[in-house]
């Protein structure tokens, strides 16, 4: 599962960043190995996403999401 | 981009040379004779005490080097701004200043220069302003870091903070965003912070002023203070940060070398056979390591900050909404986010170009003309030289009443769009935009430069440096002439007000609109053509919506109106008397004089916009004074309605105005001439200020010159089709608007052919080449 198929409103866990493009800036980002992420909502065209991560609003396309892996997690858990 | 990328070092802001000049007198930074600049000088030289001593100035008074350093949109250059009182431009987006600059300070006996830095989330860099920042904290061109950690936003900040500590210089750190903290009501130790970051933090909020007299304080006693070694990370990375620095001889080397691998070791600046050692070293560690290497680091200084914060923050009730998620709720909205960004969009156009942009307008002339006109009379009454008065009345206030006619409805332009930039609606335009521009090649982040160079093109181009990539910053440099700048909107204004008057809003509307599509159309054959890997990246925050303050917007707007005044005061004024000269002065029955107004025709100006007439006449041009007018154009776009004024002989009497031009352009132009003349000054080259503002963003000359004449022949090309089409008549127009469908949908089946047969060129970024079945279909 990649962050890509989190729908909006939805929590999960980092598991691996995969992607190439942006890898070392998603990291610094703080999108690391065993961070939560919660999804906040789409861009009105479906694309890019907006999600909270470390306490503050990133948004980053769905072909950056598509190769960062995840394992869900129940909203409030 | 390594020709890009040396620039700033090279051309450094106002104060840097004395900088340079001042750190080499005393010794701190360059120590240039040494064979091995690594960074850590301190030690190795035996600077490590008795600092005090070597900042002595001339005059007695010691001097520092203070570097603001922090993620961007965290408010240094408001911080800036409080320390040493001037007035930079600050925004609420991510990416406001592109380029250092520099300020004075005095603490006490201390003289500080202050310099304001690109904004970083990292000192792994990917754009080439964050280049800026990191060039400079490596050369320790500082003696203090000041780091500004936007307290609301604590984890992420401390992310950056832990790489300057990595350093090894006296770092302080201004809390920033105190209020916001308050508002929440989370609760922040921060005396235990400084206790577990081992560097003296000062709560302030940069944006009420309010800290800042305590951090000027703490800077007085901290300047020179030795950071004295801490272990930052985990035992098991700090012993690998060891290996490596006893290659490097470096702390801060040695980090880098481990984060960013052999990038960093190759920017390094050791010998051959060290860096042959730190890649065995780097290798050896890849293949001990259990998890992903990259993440190693970033990883355990996440840790160790989430420690921190947890010991030093208790946060407040997180599942409250907060204003921003309120606002955004709408904003961003799935259906109404883009009706309601059309909409604002529309409304500060409408504003600044309809009813209240006229009303301003109107009074505004008034009292110019009445000033003029006092003036003016003087003049006459003085009885000079027939030359001199013709040079005052014509040339001077002639051609500035009609630019600076247009300046309310430029700075009501230009108050509308500070205001969204300073409450952060800019990075959500940016956001909802996204999907829209990545068809064209661009990414949302281009709509911020793009959405500038509605105001100027100048401060638009300066705007692409926070775009990631050099070919992305080259095709939005290239494509924002295209978009109608403030300069231009006086043409159509006058233009439009004189054939279209009943419909003069929508031609006017549609200049812009063709100004939009020609860019965007050029991006897409750019993307295609010549600048094949421009990948247009996104990853951006999304800021806390603000309240702008009065000062911030009004400060905004008055820099960028006194930027086009002191440009029609300067540029504009020598164009004008240029112009002035070329037209008044001719030879008639052989005599080489000054000429009356009715004239003209025989002036040097007349001569040369007659020769190059016949070029111009298969786009629309009948008439030797539009030709003359398209050309001033190049020097500025503004001066074009002037030029027309003293062309048509109305500029004189003093008592200007662009209605007074109507009767002379209805005899001179019919509606479909008028309306290619409009699409030729918008589309062809921009004016002197934003071709040199090109140049510099664009770096090489290839690149320059290729853009000028692809403007021009787009400009004649698109004027021509205009002309050519609009001449056919009303079945002429269907005939064609059928062939451009017709010719879509071809293109468009041919294109849906190429693609089922499953090219995979298409997908951008994508490391599994041939196996992307998920990116083509969804």
């Amino acid at each position: 599962m990649t962050l890509q198929d989190i729908k909006p409103g939805q929590v999960c866990v980092i598991t691996e960043i995969r992607c190439d493009n942006l890898r070392k800036r998603i990291i610094d980002m703080g999108l690391t190995t065993g961070t939560t992420v919660a999804v906040k909502k789409l861009a009105p065209l479906g694309d890019p996403m907006e999600i909270i991560v470390r306490g503050y609003l990133l948004t980053l396309r769905k072909t950056e999401a598509r190769h960062i892996e995840v394992v869900r997690k129940e909203a409030g858990a | 981009m390594s020709e890009a990328q040396k620039k700033p070092s090279a051309k450094p802001s106002f104060h840097d040379h004395e900088t340079i000049g001042a750190q080499k007198r005393h010794g701190r930074v360059g120590c240039v004779d040494c064979v091995e600049p690594a960074v850590e000088h301190g030690e190795s030289h035996g600077h490590g005490n008795g600092r005090r001593r070597r900042f002595a100035a001339a005059d007695g008074k010691a001097a520092i080097q203070i570097a603001l350093v922090g993620n961007p949109n965290s408010g240094k250059t408001t911080l800036f701004n409080g320390l040493t009182g001037s007035n930079q431009y600050v925004g609420n987006w991510p990416g406001v200043t592109v380029e250092k600059k520099a300020g004075k300070v005095s603490i006490g006996d201390i003289d500080a220069e202050v310099t304001d830095l690109p904004g970083i989330y990292s000192l792994s860099t990917i754009s080439l302003e964050e280049e800026i920042t990191v060039d400079f904290i490596a050369a320790r061109k500082m003696n203090l870091i000041v780091n500004i950690v936007d307290a609301s936003n604590l984890e992420r900040n401390l992310f950056l903070t832990f790489q300057l500590l990595d350093a090894r210089v006296p770092v302080i750190i201004a809390l920033n965003c105190m209020d916001i903290v308050e508002k929440r009501m989370d609760r922040l130790d921060i005396a235990k912070l400084e206790q577990r970051l081992g560097v003296p933090v000062v709560p302030i909020t940069a944006s009420k002023r309010s800290g800042l007299g305590e951090l000027i304080r703490r800077i007085g006693t901290y300047a020179w203070a030795v950071p004295e070694p801490r272990a930052l990370y985990s035992p098991s990375i700090e012993a690998l940060i060891e290996r490596f620095a006893a290659v490097t001889g470096d702390r801060l080397t040695a980090v880098r070398c481990i984060e960013d691998g052999e990038k960093a070791i190759a920017k390094t600046v050791l010998s051959d056979t060290r860096k042959e050692r730190l890649t065995a070293l780097l290798d050896e560690a890849r293949n001990a390591s259990t998890i992903d290497f990259d993440m190693v680091i970033p990883n355990d200084r996440y840790d160790q900050i989430i420690a921190i914060v947890g010991d030093t923050m208790k946060k407040a009730d997180v599942t409250k909404l907060t204003s921003t998620d309120r606002i955004d709720r709408v904003l961003t909205h799935r259906f109404f986010g883009i009706p309601l960004f059309l909409i604002i969009m529309f409304t500060v156009f409408w504003l600044a170009f309809g009813p209240l942009g006229t009303a301003v307008t109107d009074g505004f002339v008034f009292l110019v003309n009445l000033l003029f006109g006092l003036v003016a009379n003087g003049i006459n009454a003085l009885g000079m030289a027939p030359w001199v008065t013709s040079l005052v009345n014509n040339a001077v206030f002639g051609g500035l009443a009609a630019v600076l006619g247009f300046l309310p409805q430029l700075a009501i332009l230009f108050l509308f769009l500070s205001v969204l930039e300073d409450t952060g609606y800019m990075a959500r335009a940016a956001f909802i935009m996204d999907r829209a521009l990545r068809k064209f090649g661009l990414s949302g982040k281009s709509f911020i430069p793009m959405l500038l160079g509605f105001g100027c093109s100048v401060p638009a181009m300066a705007a692409t440096r926070t775009l990631d990539q050099a070919e992305d910053r080259k095709i939005t440099t290239m494509i924002i002439p295209f978009v109608s700048c403030g300069a231009k909107a006086p043409i159509y204004g006058v233009i439009a007000g004189a054939l279209f008057a009943a419909s003069a809003y929508y031609v006017v509307f549609s200049m812009y609109l063709l100004g939009i599509l020609v860019a965007l159309f050029s991006a897409v054959l750019f993307k295609k053509t010549v600048l094949k890997s421009a990948s247009a990246n996104y990853l951006m925050e999304l800021p806390e919506y603000r309240m702008p303050t009065m000062k911030n917007t009004f400060l905004h707007t008055w820099e960028r109106v006194k930027g086009f005044v002191v440009k029609a005061g300067t540029v504009l004024l020598g164009a004008f008397i240029v112009i002035w000269f070329l037209s008044y002065f001719g030879t008639v029955d052989g005599v080489f004089r000054l000429l009356a107004a009715e004239e003209i025709e025989h002036s040097l100006l007349g001569a040369i916009g007659k020769a190059i007439l016949p070029l111009f006449r298969p786009i629309g041009f009948t008439d030797w004074r539009a030709t003359v007018a398209v050309l001033t154009g190049f020097v500025a776009k503004e001066s074009v309605v002037g030029t027309l004024g003293i062309l048509y002989g109305v500029a004189g009497d003093a008592v200007v105005n662009g209605a007074l031009l109507y009767p002379a352009i209805r005899a001179a132009f019919t509606p479909l001439q008028a309306y290619s003349f409009m699409a030729f000054a918008l589309l062809s080259a921009p004016c002197i200020a934003a071709l040199a503002a090109m140049k510099k963003e664009l770096g090489a000359w290839k690149w320059f010159l290729f853009i000028l004449a692809y403007e021009m022949a787009v400009a004649y090309l698109v004027s021509l089709a205009i002309y050519q089409i609009g001449s056919l008549g009303s079945g002429g127009i269907f005939t064609a608007l059928f062939l451009i469908g017709a010719a879509f949908i071809v293109f468009g089946t041919i294109r849906g052919a190429i693609r089922r047969k499953g090219s995979c060129a298409s997908c951008y970024g994508c490391s599994a080449s041939g196996a992307c079945e998920d990116e083509r279909r969804q």
